[in-house]
């Protein structure tokens, strides 16, 4: 109950918001603010109890929706999903007060799409209904839209189109998939015995069965790749990830902080909550070390990791930069899953969780110097450490997690990354550590080129962060320092369902062998 | 009392800083931080002292789980002996010492708060590195030195050569930490655990005893090197050198306690304690790193005029000395020279840093910035450095001379740091740490039979000579003869007693008759560490004695037969017959080291004294080898012309591909798709229908990307229609 309810009352803002007056803006932000705010008291009630098994009843839901089908409106969480959703909820109301002051335009449509946004992750995050999750999957797509095509920068057009199309392309395939999977689902040894279903823990539990249609290797095969791509495009993996860029550079602030924060986590956790768990064989086809194949997807994680760091060591627009960083980094949570070890997807979950807390800061701070200075140009800065000490220190501080400094969150991710991959890959582990080096050297360069040597004279009067800035910050170093000492807080949330998870794919590959 | 006292060790400087970070944040900042991290320092430096009560022969690892899934855990914790303490002590004491001086030095600076508290930060993270007990927590500790090495080397970030050192020194030890990090995956994979003792599970160092074969040993050899890279960055060892010089834009008293005395010697702590894991082939190339880098370091240190890189390279060619130990088995050694040189070199640059001060350095430094400021460019920075930056006048010893009557403090002080660091016996602390590694390679290649340590020994000899040259080049420069900048020589002073205070105290510590650190025998002992792997003479030889309770660093300065005496009877034949191979090498050496020091000494004097020869005409006539010094054998020109250069090269051909190539791609079907459409529907159109078809292709068209401007107030429509839609849905569906 209280999950669903999580999910819908940024709907019901949004519906609140389109009621107001256009003209009271100030009331349209605290109302959004205050939507946004009660999935985040929500989210911090679901932390402080997650290991009292008996609330679970609270977040978990499971009613009939479309009889004809056997659709169901069903909802619950699990470790991986409450860490998401507590990442979501606590991204947006940071989000609306990085929109206070820089949305120029059409506050009221704005703030609508973006409670219809939250709904749209915050649902995806809980769906248990393989079409509940699609329909999701879908509706973050259509604010998204409009968001970068209506309220983003010069080229917003274009980048939204690209990102419309790319993830259509995407969730075209993903359909087909879960067309197939839903086809099959009532299938045993050939012969139609059960009631088909869109129900993702049935689904597991059927594709685990000896004999199952959806427990057929090759048919697992087909459909990881379906799915796959589908995910793939959002991560994005290369070479699916050309929107990216693209869609940041063009975004207003807020919306690259959801951009990068969630949307990009979207497509691991269908990868973790699809690929992984319901198609085991699949995963153990594409993981089991042997030929092309065997190491495909190791080997894209590595080609992000490297890739994504050298791209990003190219760029000259701030945002651009911290744009291909994000892809690097994500290339680390692929290369953790495909390790199927407790040490790797450990290392990936919670690279997920603190790459969107950390690139959530990077690009916030990219929108605060962008408002300032209304150009995004590294080499047009230097010298603003003297000037802006405040801003200086925080952007060091986003910086240095960013790039894997031990004591800070990002560190354990990827360390945990490549300590679990190293295991089934050591070469494309060693190999990825490239990654490491060129994103200390991207962030250092940036680093000097807009804060060291001497003040540019043009922006001797640039004012330092204000309050309302740092409040949307403080929130985000404090887990990343926290997180970075004690990973252990958002560790044990889900260790339990990594475990599971792992002791069912290093199985399947076992029995591969 | 252990878990307390470490506890406030680590959270006393750790306070300091996060007081001044949250009042940073809300724009303020404590009147007297600098009294506030000092006083930090002085707490741990108290506790420390009282840690040296607690050790106790073969402890255990106090930990805790930090990270726990399914099968694995991985654990952070405190491990105390001696080694431990020892290091706490010598860290503490530099810091605190350094943090003194720093009153004086930094007095005036804009940002003087935030220079105690990047002091605090960095002896926090330092103390942490040491008090480690598992491979992780030691990178934690690692890379957050590093960090504040990174801080404080751009301290005056204004400056580009400092933007660009402290950028180059981050960098270039990153790259080792990646060796390092490799090692410690190959090492996790094959152990399941990355501590390093014995605690709730089986430690690194337990589990390595079991393991057999030569096929185990190769992977080994292989880990222990990759480990031993985090330690060639972290401690410069030849090639990743290059950026400890540069990293001497930092202020001086960052260069004395970071980039002399403690983090870049944490690099031969790690190695030190990843001895046991250490195989033959593994110490043989930590043997050659070491002794090259001694070599290497000390030739480019003769040509230096700028007083801090001189020190810099000897920095350097010193911790080669303590890399050779250990390669050479001798790792006692090693970290007794890391104790003494820890002491005596902070000293040097504590000195130099008076000197700086003395010509005014800081306010000139300041008022430049200022001056300069607008009319720099701003399209230099480039990741590629330039080079043959102009020594500041401060720090050029060309620029000075006849300092000794002016600072006699000064002088008297630094004089006592070059007779230790020049190797003169008996009363200065250098010379005892620096026969304990001669003796002890000499020994081990009399034991092995090994021609490489003969020649590690050579190199190490030969640098002992020179380093004892360039020292007394220094001391000769500086502070003897007439004044060569009449202007400059006015002007100087002696500093004031906050910065002498502290000079005078190390000056102290480098004598060891009252140094009370390796006074103490019964406190100060090895760890007591088997080593399966390595030569045979790291169980034999006096140096390790099986971790026997008895001998120590107290061992380097009590005479040998005294030793000898303790150990009696408790050997077999054969270690008696190593054994006494090794005094016979000490001995040799002994005598060896003080010859060259006292040829490099007289050498010197000869030079820059009494100018019988001169410099100059040496470096004319044989000025290939002299160019090759004075370009630091070229190593910078290879880093930036090449690999930086390639690496951006490589970057920017990256981002071409995905721009052209990847993107162009998509575009390409995505117009290839659009056109295709448009024909089909063309097609279609001319054929079937047209009216309703012609609404088709508009819509195909906009999808392709020639939408018209959205306006928002049709959004609001449109998520009213969407909204009305979903309950729709909803109902429908419902009903069905």
């Amino acid at each position: 109950m209280l999950l669903s309810l999580m999910i819908f009352v940024p709907l019901l803002g949004m519906i609140v918001v389109l009621l107001l007056p256009r003209e009271s803006e100030e009331l349209i932000k605290r109302v959004t603010l205050a939507f946004t705010l009660i999935p985040l008291i929500l989210a911090v009630y679901l932390y402080i109890t997650h290991n009292q098994p008996d609330l679970e009843h609270l977040w978990k839901q499971n009613v009939p929706w479309i009889a004809t089908f056997n659709i169901q409106y069903h909802v619950g969480i699990d470790g991986l999903s409450a860490i998401l959703i507590l990442l979501t909820a606590l991204l947006g109301p940071i989000c609306v007060l990085a929109s206070w002051r820089n949305i120029e335009k059409g506050i009221k449509a704005y703030m609508a799409l973006f409670l219809l946004l939250e709904t749209g992750m915050l649902g995806f995050f809980a769906a248990l209904d393989l079409f509940l999750f699609f329909v999701f999957f879908e509706l973050t797509l259509l604010p998204m839209y409009f968001l970068i095509g209506v309220w983003g920068g010069p080229r917003r057009e274009y980048a939204a189109i690209k990102f419309f199309l790319y993830t259509l392309f995407g969730s075209v395939l993903m359909l087909v998939a879960i067309i197939a999977v839903y086809l099959n689902s009532n299938v045993i040894n050939g012969i139609a015995a059960e009631a088909r279903t869109f129900d993702i823990p049935t689904l597991i539990e059927r594709a685990a069965t000896e004999g199952h249609a959806l427990a057929n290797g090759t048919f697992q095969m087909w459909v990881f790749l379906g799915f796959f791509i589908g995910f793939a495009v959002k991560v994005p993996i290369f070479p699916f990830h050309t929107w990216l860029p693209d869609a940041h550079v063009e975004a207003p602030t807020a919306i690259s902080v959801i951009l990068a924060g969630v949307l990009l986590k979207m497509g691991t956790y269908g990868l973790v909550r699809i690929n992984m768990d319901m198609l085991p064989e699949g995963m153990a086809f594409f993981t089991n070390g042997a030929g092309f194949w065997g190491n495909s997807l190791a080997l894209l994680g590595f080609i992000n990791i490297v890739y994504g760091s050298f791209c990003a060591l190219a760029q000259t627009d701030f945002k651009k930069l911290v744009a291909y960083s994000s892809i690097g980094h994500m290339g680390f949570v692929i290369l953790g899953l495909a390790a199927g070890n407790e040490v790797g997807v450990t290392g990936a979950i919670l690279q997920m969780f603190n790459h969107g807390v950390i690139s959530a800061m990077l690009f916030l701070l990219v929108g605060v110097l962008y408002d300032r200075a209304h150009h995004r140009e590294i080499n047009g800065f230097g010298g603003l450490g003297n000037r802006m000490p405040i801003y200086t220190g925080i952007t060091t501080l986003a910086f240095m997690a960013s790039l894997g400094l031990p004591g800070l969150s990002g560190f354990i991710g990827e360390a945990f990354s490549l300590l679990g991959a190293y295991e089934r890959f050591p070469t494309l582990a060693i190999l990825s550590t490239i990654g490491i080096v060129v994103g200390a050297a991207y962030f250092l360069w940036t680093l000097q080129r807009v804060f060291l040597g001497t003040l540019n004279p043009k922006y001797e009067a640039l004012p330092e962060i204000n309050r309302r800035e740092i409040l949307t910050l403080v929130p985000l170093g404090i887990l990343t320092i926290v997180l970075g000492i004690w990973p252990h807080f958002a560790i044990e949330m889900f260790s339990e369902s990594v475990v599971e998870l792992t002791t069912k794919i290093m199985g399947t590959l076992q029995a591969n062998l | 009392m252990v878990i307390p006292l470490i506890s406030i060790i680590l959270l006393c400087p750790l306070a300091a800083f996060v007081i001044f970070a949250l009042l940073g944040l809300a724009k303020r900042s404590f009147p007297r931080q600098d009294l506030l991290s000092t006083a930090a320092m002085l707490a741990a430096l108290v506790c420390s002292f009282l840690l040296l009560r607690e050790v106790v022969p073969d402890p255990k690892p106090h930990t805790v789980n930090w990270i726990s899934v399914g099968d694995f855990t991985f654990s952070m914790g405190f491990y105390l002996d001696s080694v431990t303490v020892i290091m706490l002590i010598v860290v503490t004491l530099v810091s605190s010492l350094v943090h003194i001086f720093s009153i004086g030095y930094m007095h005036g600076d804009p940002r003087y708060p935030r220079f105690f508290a990047y002091l605090s930060l960095f002896s926090f993270s330092m103390l942490f590195l040491v008090v480690s007990d598992n491979l992780l927590g030691i990178y934690i500790g690692w890379e957050l030195v590093g960090l504040c090495s990174y801080l404080l080397i751009g301290f005056w970030f204004e400056k580009d050569s400092a933007a660009n050192a402290c950028k180059k020194a981050f960098l270039t030890t990153r790259v080792g930490d990646v060796g390092m990090f490799i090692g410690m995956m190959m090492l996790f994979a094959k152990f399941k655990t990355l501590s390093l003792y014995d605690g709730t599970e089986n430690g690194i160092f337990t589990l390595v005893e079991g393991l057999s074969g030569t096929g185990d040993i190769i992977w080994l050899s292989i880990a222990g090197i990759l480990i031993f890279c985090g330690a060639i960055g972290k401690s410069a060892q030849v090639p990743l050198h290059t950026w400890l010089p540069d990293a001497m834009e930092g202020p001086t008293p960052v260069s004395a306690l970071i980039h002399a005395a403690t983090m870049v010697a944490a690099g031969v702590y790690l190695t030190a304690r990843m001895f046991p894991i250490l195989t033959d082939t593994s110490s043989l190339v930590i043997a050659y790193i070491g002794g090259i880098t001694a070599l290497v370091a000390a030739t480019i240190a003769i040509v230096r005029f700028d007083i801090k890189r001189v020190l810099a390279y000897s920095t350097v060619s010193q911790l080669g000395y303590m890399m050779l130990a250990i390669g050479a088995g001798s790792y006692v050694a090693g970290l007794f020279h890391l104790t003494t040189h820890a002491f005596f070199k902070a000293l040097l640059f504590l000195g130099s840093g008076s000197v700086i001060h003395a010509f005014h350095a800081m306010h000139a430094h300041h008022d430049e910035d200022h001056t300069d400021g607008e009319a720099h460019e701003h399209d230099d920075h480039s990741l590629v450095h330039e080079h043959g930056s102009e020594i500041p006048p401060d720090q050029d010893m060309r620029n000075m001379g006849g300092l000794r009557r002016k600072m006699p403090w000064t002088f008297g002080t630094m004089l006592v740091a070059t007779l230790s660091i020049s190797g003169v016996p008996f009363l200065f602390s250098g010379f005892w740490s620096k026969d304990a590694i001669l003796g002890g390679v000499l020994g081990h290649a009399m034991v092995s039979h090994s021609p490489h340590y003969y020649i590690l020994f050579g190199m190490a000899l030969i640098a002992a000579g020179i380093t004892a040259f360039y020292m007394f080049r220094l001391i000769f420069m500086t502070f003897f003869g007439e004044p060569r900048n009449q202007e400059m020589h006015d002007m100087a002073h002696e500093s004031p007693w906050v910065m002498v205070v502290p000079l005078l105290v190390l000056a102290v510590l480098s004598i060891p008759i009252v140094n009370p650190i390796w006074f103490n025998k019964d406190y100060v002992k090895p760890p007591p560490q088997s080593h399966i792997h390595a030569p045979a003479h790291a169980q034999l030889g006096p140096d390790t004695k099986t971790g026997d309770a008895n001998s120590g660093f107290a061992f380097f300065w009590i005479s040998e037969a005294q030793a000898a005496e303790e150990e009696g009877g408790k050997n077999t034949e054969k270690a008696d017959d190593a054994y006494r191979i090794h005094k016979l090498a000490h001995n040799i050496a002994m005598v060896l080291s003080i010859c060259v020091a006292g040829l490099g000494i007289l050498l010197s004097w000869l030079f820059y004294h009494r100018r019988r020869f001169s410099a100059e005409s040496v470096a004319t006539k044989f000025s290939p080898v002299y160019n090759l010094f004075w370009n630091k054998y070229y190593f910078d020109e290879f880093y930036d012309g090449v690999l930086v250069a390639l690496t951006v090269w490589k970057s920017r051909l990256f981002a071409q591909f995905d721009g052209a190539i990847v993107d162009g791609t998509v575009n390409g079907v995505g117009t290839v798709t659009r056109q295709i459409f448009a024909a089909f529907i063309g097609f279609f159109d001319n054929r079937v229908v047209d009216g309703i078809v012609n609404r088709v292709a508009e819509v195909t068209w906009a999808a392709g990307g020639r939408i018209r401007r959205i306006q928002t107030g049709a959004i609001q429509t449109y998520l009213f229609v969407v909204l009305g839609g979903i309950v729709l849905i909803i109902l429908i569906f419902r009903a069905l």
